[in-house]
C-alpha cells in the first residue's frame, strides 16, 4: 500500500506541517506502507526549501496558486483515482481539513480529521481521535478508499527530521486559470467556471499567539477570574512574574481578553516547563493545550474541579488573590537578586 | 437589488462539561449517557446565528434585505431554540426531525456506547450501535440533509454554520455541504459584513493569519472563533408578536433521503470509545491565607525552576 503526505507550501505554516507529518509517519502510523509527499507551492523561490522539508524521500511537486486549494484537487483526485495510493495524509488546520474532505468526496473515499494514531490494514484504516470535547478517545474505521486523514495538532510539536535526501518523481503546474474546472461548479458563485471564488483576498496579520506556543512559563486564566478586571489582574501578575498569558474559552468569549490568547483545542497548544492554571476548571478542550507542560499548578477554590487532580500541585483558593501574592514573591526574589 | 436569502444551521448538544468524571470513566463500557444533561447551543453555531442577525441589521442600514432562516436536526428539544430565533427575526424556522417524531434515531433515547448490547451492529463485535447513535459521528449524512434542504426546500443563497460541533468535532460538514452544492466554502469565519451591492466582506482566521475576502453568494461560511459569541435575547414583545409563527418539521424522507441507507454508506465508522487518564499528583498545598499558600508553592516547587525559565 502507498500513502501520500500533503505539504501545503502556499502558506507560512509549511515547516510546522512538515514537522507534524514527519512525526506522525514515524510514530503515529502503523502498517506496511511506502509513500511520497505532494509538495504544493506557489513561489519558485520557495521550491527548494519546501522540498527539503518533505518527510519522505519521494516528492511530487505541484505548483498552484496561493489560497486556492481547489486548484490542487484535480491533481490529487487523479492520483486518488489512480488506485495506487490508499492513504492521503495532511497536517491539522483549515487547509488540511478542506483538502482531505473535498478529496474524499470527489474520490469516493472516507475522511477523518485530527487523527492521534492510525493503523493501516488490508481493507480498512483504524484511526483514533479525540471526541466529546476531548473527554474521550474514539476509535474509527475507514473502509472506502482512498482514506483521507488529517493528523491531530498534537503532532505539531514533535521533533522528527525530514528525509535526508529527496527524489522528485514528477512536477505539475496547476497555477493557471485557463481551462481549469476548479472546485466551484456553481456559476452563480464565480460568474465563470474556474474563476476565483473569493476576490480581493488580503492577509491582514499573522497570528500574534506565537509566544504562547513557544512559552516556557505560562499563566492561563479561566472563568474563575470572574470579570474583565479579574482577568487583567491575573494578566498583570503573569507579566510581573515574566510569564506569558493565555486564557480559557469562556474568558475569550466574554471578551475579557483578546481571542489570540485562547489556549486549547480551538486556540494554542504549548509545552511550557511551568504552567499555572488560575481559575479554570481544566476542561479537556483546554487541557489539550497544556498537557505537555512540565509542571502544572492549579489554583481553584473547587477541589472537585478536574484541573486539581490533573495538576502536579493545587492551591484551593481564589485565583486572583493567589496569583497576586505569588507575583509579589517572585518579583521580590528577582529584585533581591 | 434582490434580497439575500440566508440559512443558518445549528446544533443543540448536551453540555458535555456538565458530565462528571465518573460518567466519562464509565463511558467506554456503558456509553455516554446524556439524557439528563442540560442542552446548549454548539458554541460556533451560536456565533453563526448572531453573526447572521448582525449581517441582517447592517444590510438593513444599506437598504438591502436579508431573509434569515434557521435549520436544525433533532428532536422536540430544539423547538424552543427555533421559537427564540423566530422572535429574534428569523423568518423561516425548520427542524428535520429526529427521535419520536422523525425517521432519525434520537441519540438521547439510548445513549451512545460500546456496551455488549450496543455492539450488535458494529465492527468486530464492539461497534457503536449505529441505529441508536442517531447522527452523531455521521457527518456525511448531516451534510446530505443540509444540502438536500437547501436544494429542495429553502433555496438559500448563503449558508452559515459553525465550523465544528460535538461529539465528533471533525469540522468536515461545511466542506461536504459545499461539495454537494458546488459552492465555495470559507471556514473559521470571524466576521460577515454586507457591501450593499450583493457582495459580502468576510474575515476568516486561516492557518497563517487573518484573511479578508470579498465574495458574492452563493457560498458556505463556517464560523470559527468570532468575537460575537453570544446570541442576543428577544424581548417579551417580540416573543408575543411572533408566537404564532410556524416551525416547519420535516422528515428526512420529505427531502428524498433514506437515512438508514445513508448511514450504511458512511465511510467512517465509529467502533469504540477509550477513556483518557490525565491524572497527575494533584498535591494540595495547605496554608491559612493565599499568601501562605503562594509562599509554600514557591518554596516547594518554583524557587529553583523559575530560575531556569
Amino acid at each position: 500500500m502507498r500513502f501520500a503526505a500533503l505539504l501545503d507550501g502556499t502558506v507560512a505554516t509549511a515547516a510546522v506541517q512538515a514537522q507534524a507529518l514527519a512525526g506522525f509517519l514515524g510514530d503515529g502510523l502503523r502498517g506496511d506502507l511506502a509513500g511520497e509527499t505532494f509538495v504544493l507551492y506557489c513561489d519558485e523561490r520557495d521550491r527548494e526549501r519546501l522540498v527539503d522539508l518533505a518527510p519522505t524521500r519521494d516528492v511530487r511537486l505541484v505548483k498552484t496558486a496561493a489560497r486556492r486549494p481547489e486548484r490542487m484537487f484535480d491533481c490529487l483526485t487523479a492520483a486518488a483515482r489512480g488506485g495506487d495510493t490508499a492513504l492521503f495524509l495532511a497536517a491539522a488546520g483549515a487547509t488540511g481539513t478542506e483538502i482531505v474532505t473535498r478529496l474524499a468526496c470527489r474520490a469516493g473515499g472516507g475522511v477523518l480529521t485530527d487523527a492521534l494514531t492510525i493503523e493501516a490494514r488490508p481493507q480498512r484504516l483504524v484511526c483514533r481521535k479525540n471526541v466529546y470535547s476531548n473527554h474521550l478517545v474514539g476509535r474509527f474505521e475507514l473502509r472506502a478508499r482512498p482514506w483521507c486523514v488529517t493528523v491531530d495538532a498534537c503532532w505539531n510539536d514533535t521533533r522528527r527530521s525530514p528525509s535526508p535526501s529527496h527524489t522528485i518523481l514528477s512536477e505539475s503546474d496547476e497555477s493557471g486559470d485557463a481551462g481549469r474546472p476548479g472546485a466551484t461548479t456553481d456559476t452563480r458563485a464565480t460568474g465563470a467556471t474556474g474563476a476565483a471564488p473569493f476576490a480581493d483576498a488580503e492577509l491582514l496579520e499573522a497570528p500574534s499567539s506565537g509566544d504562547l506556543a513557544k512559552s516556557r512559563f505560562l499563566v492561563v486564566a479561566g472563568y474563575g477570574a470572574a470579570s474583565r478586571e479579574g482577568t487583567e489582574r491575573i494578566a498583570d501578575a503573569a507579566r510581573r512574574m515574566g510569564a506569558d498569558f493565555g486564557v480559557s474559552r469562556p474568558v475569550a468569549m466574554n471578551a475579557w481578553a483578546p481571542m489570540d490568547r485562547l489556549m486549547g483545542v480551538s486556540g494554542t497548544r504549548a509545552a511550557p516547563a511551568l504552567c499555572i492554571v488560575a481559575g479554570a476548571s481544566g476542561a479537556p478542550a483546554l487541557y489539550w493545550g497544556i498537557e505537555k507542560a512540565g509542571l502544572i499548578v492549579a489554583v481553584n477554590p473547587d477541589e472537585r474541579a478536574p484541573i486539581v487532580a490533573n495538576s502536579d500541585a493545587a492551591l484551593l483558593d481564589d485565583a486572583v488573590a493567589v496569583l497576586e501574592e505569588l507575583a509579589e514573591i517572585v518579583a521580590g526574589r528577582r529584585t533581591h537578586e | 437589488m434582490s434580497a439575500v436569502r440566508v440559512l443558518v444551521c445549528f446544533k443543540v448538544t448536551p453540555d458535555f462539561e456538565a458530565l462528571r468524571e465518573a460518567d466519562w470513566a464509565a463511558a467506554a463500557t456503558q456509553g455516554v449517557q446524556t439524557r439528563y444533561v442540560r442542552r446548549v447551543l454548539n458554541c460556533f453555531d451560536e456565533s453563526a446565528l448572531e453573526l447572521a442577525l448582525g449581517l441582517s441589521d447592517a444590510a438593513a442600514r444599506l437598504g438591502v434585505t436579508v431573509e434569515l432562516g434557521a435549520l436544525s436536526i433533532g428532536g422536540r428539544e430544539v423547538d424552543p431554540y427555533l421559537k427564540t430565533l423566530v422572535a429574534l427575526g428569523y423568518e423561516r424556522a425548520a427542524r428535520v426531525a429526529a427521535g419520536a417524531d422523525g425517521d432519525i434515531a434520537d441519540t438521547d433515547a439510548a445513549g451512545v456506547g460500546v456496551g455488549a448490547a450496543a455492539g450488535a451492529a458494529g465492527v468486530d463485535g464492539a461497534g457503536l450501535d449505529r441505529a441508536a447513535s442517531g447522527l452523531d459521528f455521521a457527518p456525511a449524512v448531516v451534510a446530505s440533509i443540509i444540502a438536500s434542504y437547501v436544494l429542495r426546500a429553502d433555496h438559500s443563497d448563503l449558508l452559515v454554520l459553525g465550523c465544528r460541533s460535538g461529539p465528533g468535532d471533525g469540522g468536515t460538514v461545511p466542506f461536504r455541504v459545499a461539495e454537494a452544492l458546488g459552492w465555495p466554502c470559507l471556514t473559521r469565519v470571524t466576521s460577515i459584513e454586507p457591501l450593499g451591492d450583493g457582495r459580502l466582506r468576510v474575515g476568516a482566521m486561516v492557518d497563517d493569519g487573518l484573511l479578508r475576502v470579498t465574495l458574492r453568494p452563493p457560498c458556505v461560511l463556517a464560523v470559527g472563533n468570532a468575537l460575537v459569541s453570544h446570541l442576543r435575547a428577544p424581548t417579551l414583545k417580540d416573543r408575543l408578536e411572533r408566537r404564532e409563527r410556524r416551525i416547519d418539521v420535516l422528515a428526512a424522507a420529505d427531502l428524498g433521503l433514506d437515512i438508514a441507507a445513508e448511514l450504511r454508506r458512511e465511510a467512517c465508522v465509529p467502533t469504540a470509545l477509550e477513556t483518557i487518564d490525565r491524572r497527575r499528583r494533584g498535591a494540595v498545598i495547605a496554608g491559612a491565607t493565599p499568601r501562605d499558600k503562594a509562599r509554600t508553592l514557591f518554596d516547594s516547587y518554583l524557587s529553583d525552576l523559575i530560575e531556569t525559565l
